[in-house]
């Protein structure tokens, strides 16, 4: 096995090797967004009415709202008419009951990310929903999972199979109104992820599922619900990447997190969309909306992200801790190379007594990438003995990019302990020179010095994920050095 | 938007009517710039937790009634502050305080110059439209003051009012300066006092600023503080808040060459029926420099408090160092405190840091002074006041440290009696 040492050498130097193309063809709607094409999504999808309603509901909520432009980032306007709200892959209607039924083409555009679906899923015991576009394809160890009671399906699916559940969660979370990027995925949301752990159980696996964006000019918009009932535990692990492209595509996702009481739910991500070349063209607009709620009492929500792709990211994934001792976490580790711009945080809501939360946030930023932390902690009045403790940390390398940290507290409870501490430094000139001196090269040095100021969230990465975050942070900061 | 619109007909009127002096040009400009923009509204990011919609309706009662100054209130300043005493009372300056004054201080009425007013915001702007007279106030080169330079504010409301401050320092090349700000009211009629004040401290020269905020609980203020700092010049700033109903204070600090130093810090006691907002802005142009600030809240009873600091650090700025930090204790179930501490870095070669607190006192400190025979009230009290000495203890103008300490002490026996019920 490499070292981490050669294993850096190696990412350090190389070009973004997700960028190509899978030539499958899409069967698109055309550009544009009215009720019509809502009608045609829900009914492409066969959904029942109650969806449709929803949809429908939310997009005369959409029509409403204003694009909201309170971020630290800056981009051209988005002309919402010119995106094509559906692409699916066109072997829709039989779709693969296994791997083996799968489209090769597919199965290379996943090797050639260094996925090998079926290998990893044997020997790292992990069930893969790969999702290709809009429409989940391949789904493994299911009967496992099913064994255990678990249900773990596209959300199309899940509309199909456990309707009921859809529409108790559903919009629970992050309801239609939300925001505007919630709302116009509430309305057009293609497919997605849906997990339900029922009572008492642990989740035999650690549950993944592998994104894409391929079909140009088509927006994605996931939409995500995990439900943890009592007692449950789940481990859930997001990874993306996206072919190279000139266009700017929008990604609005939205991802619900329900842990009833006693129940524990893991959510980690590796985002590695497309940020852009080094001139600042194409590249993903990322706006997503996580949220979770901690509805049970001793709940638990964690979440763990590594953020180095997409050309603007817009993501909060947040807390509410409604459960009596329930706790938040948010580990993040953001990466801004080039011409990106992230403005990126969590928001924690303390509601219940006792309720506990976590924020680790670690912030990188070269280039001329520009980088925000924006958190929010509320503490509510009823909230006895809440406890929050921050620490953001950003790291600069480069003379033009920026850092910048906006992290709002609202306290309400004279038993809150609040905590919040940040820092902002460049690399330091000692530890390089130390490194140096014993011989290692200056990017392998900045490479080093990087991931030992992000060792805190990484080791909160399940195993898989944490060696790929490091690989993703050398090939991300790529050329930032010198 | 606030849920009130300021009356701009009863404005107008009110603007025609201030006597015509050099002003009158500076207060038509401002009125059309403020009919343009409005004034601040809680949708607005800088103004999300302070509503001034009870401010406009003072101030659309006032305007409505004729907008009439009141007499101005003769009320001394403070025997225990040692200070050469400027008097501001109702918005009107008191011409015998600023003759006769020490060598090296000048002081003449904006007026009798062409001022140039820095702009202040929309609220600045409110502050020119209805401007009666300001100050230009010139410390001259390489002078030391010996005594501090008070500016005395003092407001008394028979009827409802508002009230307008305006002043620019002038702190000339290697002077050394102190200032006290002490804005006090009485009456039990509606008041609101709007005071803007802009202090630019030269190349080399020292300027140490002390603002005492001790307002009657009924009264408003919004001030608004901008300091501009050159080479290698040095700010220490503190503030203290201890009355009030609606208070907002923005510092201002434009570091724009390098060597300069700004540290500044404040207390705010905040009780039943108060809401008191610091908002501070420290913009780093250049390198090196350093600014410190520290902040301090005290919450009891139904109280808000609000902190927001910011720190900028502009492209270029290499070798900047700031730091911010903020620390509250919640001593009651209804108090609420807001705070937002933000670093916007466009530099590598910094230092920042931010670190905000909020919590209650330490109950193993409180037991340990119970085990001593102490009342669990004294005890409380004991502690509050450790907390509050901090900020006290890093103030300046050293001889203010006795008449701070009294003030508030006396402040936050009311504020943990309040508290108590």
């Amino acid at each position: 096995m490499p070292t981490e040492q050669e294993n850096l050498e190696h990412l350090v130097n190389r070009r973004y090797e997700h960028g190509f193309v899978t030539d499958i063809a899409t069967e698109s709607l055309p550009p544009g967004l009215d009720e019509d094409v809502v009608r045609a999504i829900s009914a492409r999808k066969n959904e029942p009415e109650f969806m449709l309603d929803w949809r429908l509901r939310a997009f005369r909520m959409w029509r409403e709202m204003d694009e909201p432009t309170w971020a630290h980032v800056h981009y051209p306007p988005i002309d919402f008419q010119a995106i094509s709200y559906f692409a699916a892959p066109k072997s829709d209607e039989d779709r693969p009951k296994s791997l083996d039924e799968v489209d090769p083409k597919l199965l290379e555009t996943y090797d050639k990310l260094g996925i090998p679906l079926h290998e990893r899923a044997r020997l790292a015991g992990v069930a893969v929903d790969a999702v290709f576009d809009s429409v989940s394809v391949a789904t493994t160890f299911k009967e496992k999972l099913s064994e255990a009671g678990v249900i773990f399906c596209s959300f199309s699916e899940a509309v199909q199979e456990h309707p009921e559940l859809v529409r108790k969660y559903l919009g629970s979370v992050v309801p239609q109104r939300d925001n505007f990027y919630a709302a116009l995925n509430s309305a057009v949301f293609s497919d997605g992820s849906f997990v339900y752990v029922p009572k008492g159980v642990r989740c035999p696996m650690e549950l993944s599922t592998y994104f894409r964006i391929n079909a140009a000019n088509t927006g994605q918009f996931e939409r995500t619900l995990i439900v943890a009932d009592e007692g449950s535990y789940v481990s859930y692990l997001e990874g993306c990447t996206a072919p190279m492209r000139d266009e700017n595509q929008l990604h609005a996702a939205v991802v619900e997190l329900v842990a009833l009481g006693d129940a524990e739910i893991k959510y980690s991500t590796v985002q590695n969309w497309y940020p852009g070349d080094e001139q600042g063209k194409g590249g993903i607009y990322n706006f997503v909306t996580k949220r979770g709620d901690c509805r049970g009492a001793n709940s638990k929500i964690s979440w763990t992200q590594v953020e180095t792709g997409s050309a603007i990211t817009w993501k909060y994934p947040s807390c509410i801790l409604r459960g009596d001792n329930s706790v938040g976490e948010f580990y993040s580790v953001a990466v801004t190379n080039n011409y990106q711009q992230a403005d990126t945080g969590t928001k924690m809501i303390h509601i219940g007594k006792n309720t506990s939360s976590t924020i680790v946030s670690k912030g990188i930023s070269a280039g001329r990438a520009q980088q925000a932390y924006r958190g929010l902690v509320r503490v509510m009045p009823q909230a006895d003995g809440a406890r929050n403790h921050t620490q953001c940390d950003s790291l600069l390398i480069g003379k033009e990019c920026g850092a910048h940290t906006f992290p709002y507290m609202e306290i309400r409870n004279p038993g809150a302990k609040v905590e919040h501490e940040a820092t902002t430094s460049k690399i330091s000139a000692n530890q390089l020179f130390y490194c140096r001196q014993r011989g290692i090269s200056e990017e392998d040095a900045v490479n080093l010095i990087v991931n030992g100021f992000c060792k805190e969230v990484f080791k909160e990465l399940p195993m898989e994920f944490a060696v790929e975050a490091q690989a993703l942070l050398s090939v991300s900061l790529e050329g930032a050095v010198g | 938007m606030n849920s009130t619109a300021l009356s701009f007909d009863a404005l107008e009127r009110a603007v025609a009517a201030l006597p015509d002096n050099g002003l009158s040009a500076l207060r038509r400009a401002a009125l059309e710039q403020l009919r343009r923009d409005g004034l601040p509204g809680a949708r607005e990011e800088d103004w999300k937790y302070t509503e001034l919609s009870s401010l406009i309706e003072i101030a659309n009662n006032w305007l409505d009634q004729g907008a009439a100054l009141p007499a101005p209130s003769m009320r001394a300043a403070p025997d225990a502050i040692d200070a050469t005493w400027i008097r501001i009372a109702n918005g009107q300056i008191d011409d015998d305080s600023i003759t006769g004054l020490p060598d090296g201080i000048s002081v003449k009425r904006l007026s009798d110059t062409v001022p140039e007013l820095a702009p202040a915001g929309r609220l600045g702007d409110f502050n020119i439209a209805l401007l009666h007279d300001g100050l230009h106030i010139s410390i001259g080169q390489d002078v030391t003051l010996q005594r501090p330079l008070g500016i005395h504010v003092c407001d008394e409301a028979g009827d409802d009012s508002v009230s307008q401050v305006r002043i620019n320092i002038d702190v000339a090349p290697g002077s050394v300066a102190s200032f006290v700000e002490y804005q006090v009211s009485e009456g039990e009629a509606d008041l609101y006092s709007n005071s803007v004040i802009n202090l630019a401290v030269a190349d080399g020269a020292r300027a140490d600023y002390v603002r005492i905020q001790n307002r009657h609980k009924r009264h408003n203020q919004t001030s608004h503080l901008t300091v501009g700092l050159g080479k290698d010049a040095r700010l220490r700033h503190t503030s203290f808040d201890l009355g009030g109903r609606l208070v907002r204070n923005d510092l201002v600090v434009d570091i724009a060459q390098p060597g300069a130093e700004a540290d500044f810090g404040g207390l705010y006691l905040v009780g039943d029926g108060q809401h008191i907002d610091n908002h501070t802005r420290v913009d780093h142009r250049v390198g090196p420099a350093v600014s410190n600030q520290e902040y301090r809240g005290i919450l009891d009873g139904k109280a808000r408090g609000v902190w927001n600091g910011k720190a900028i650090v502009h492209e270029g700025a290499d070798g900047t160092d700031a730091q911010q930090s903020n620390h509250n204790l919640l001593l009651s179930r209804n108090a609420e405190i807001d705070a937002k501490p933000e670093l916007e870095i466009y530099a590598d070669d910094v230092k920042c840091s931010h670190g905000t607190t909020v919590g209650q006192l330490d109950e193993a400190a409180l037991f340990y002074l119970r085990t001593r025979g102490l009342s669990r009230r004294d005890a409380r009290r004991m502690l509050t006041r450790a907390f509050a000495q901090a900020t006290i203890g890093r103030t300046p103008v050293e001889q203010l440290h006795d008449f701070l300490a009294g003030a508030v002490d006396s402040r936050l026996r009311e504020l943990m009696h309040e508290g108590d019920q």
